[in-house]
């Protein structure tokens, strides 16, 4: 499968119930590259990183990471969220070429 | 979770005769460290990082488990889990989460900051690493605690180039 940069998924679990303290998986698209290497033709690689990450829950911002090239290719993260209301769950990276990354998942409650 | 726990003492006990083995050295090293089992301060950039993270607060050991491998055969997918057992309520939170990697050419790798209605702090994700180093996670509450675990990674590819 191939995937352009910036292609997002954030993973939650599939039944939730009001106050459950869930885990949340977030998947980047990105190359994080460091700047420290070239090419095979010798060409040097500029630094392309996604640098800012932005979580929000019905509108709330309720995390915020500060990112460097040192996280990992198409980079991966996980928190926990008290699951209290229904509303959104957002989340927007953004690279330090100005690029915008946005992706949300609706968190509800089953009826069970 | 049980598992990743027992893994995390493990590492710890290995890592006590490492540390017993150095203790003299430590022990002469900078103020910003207050146990003497703590990893010493490596250079002017970590030392820089800290004072300007904490200014002159102690960085205690505790309320904090830095959960990564022994050994990290390719240091461009470090696996890193972080958990702290410190309550994320609006009165007593913990605000921030510092994760440093040493001798890494950017040693301040992450910042995540925290409020209460993420519920608990159990953060994970995936990091480069240049060579084996101390890895430091240090975290921050509202009230200006300061409280931090570290973990030494043997790391066999470079993997920040």
């Amino acid at each position: 499968m191939t995937t352009d940069i910036g292609d997002a998924r954030i993973r939650i679990p599939d039944q939730i119930k009001r106050g459950d303290l869930i885990t949340v998986n977030a998947i980047v698209s990105h190359p994080m590259d460091t700047g420290f290497f070239r090419t095979p033709e010798g060409n040097p690689i500029p630094a392309y990183f996604i640098r800012d990450v932005v979580v929000t829950y019905g509108g709330q911002e309720v995390a915020r990471f500060e990112w460097t090239s040192g996280i990992s290719r198409d980079p991966v993260v996980s928190f926990t969220l008290k699951a209290d209301k229904e509303a959104p769950l957002s989340m927007v990276w953004s690279d330090n070429k100005g690029a915008i990354f946005k992706h949300s998942v609706l968190i509800s409650f089953g009826s069970a | 979770m049980n598992h990743r726990r027992a893994f995390f003492r493990s590492c710890l006990v290995s890592a006590a005769g490492l540390l017993a083995a150095r203790s003299e050295r430590l022990l002469a090293s900078t103020r910003l460290v207050v146990d003497p089992n703590d990893p010493e301060v490596p250079n002017e950039e970590v030392a820089r990082i800290l004072k300007g993270l904490f200014g002159d607060r102690p960085i205690r050991r505790g309320h904090v488990a830095l959960d990564m491998p022994l050994v990290a055969e390719d240091g461009r997918v470090v696996p890193v889990i972080i958990e702290s057992d410190l309550p994320m309520s609006s009165q007593h939170h913990v605000k921030a989460v510092h994760l440093i990697v040493d001798h890494n050419p950017d040693a301040h790798l992450a910042a995540f900051h925290l409020t209460p209605a993420i519920g608990s702090v159990a953060i994970s994700t995936r990091i480069k690493m240049k060579r084996t180093t101390w890895v430091r996670a240090i975290l921050e509450t509202n009230t200006g605690e300061v409280w931090a675990d570290y973990a030494r990674v043997q790391v066999t590819l470079n993997g920040c180039g």
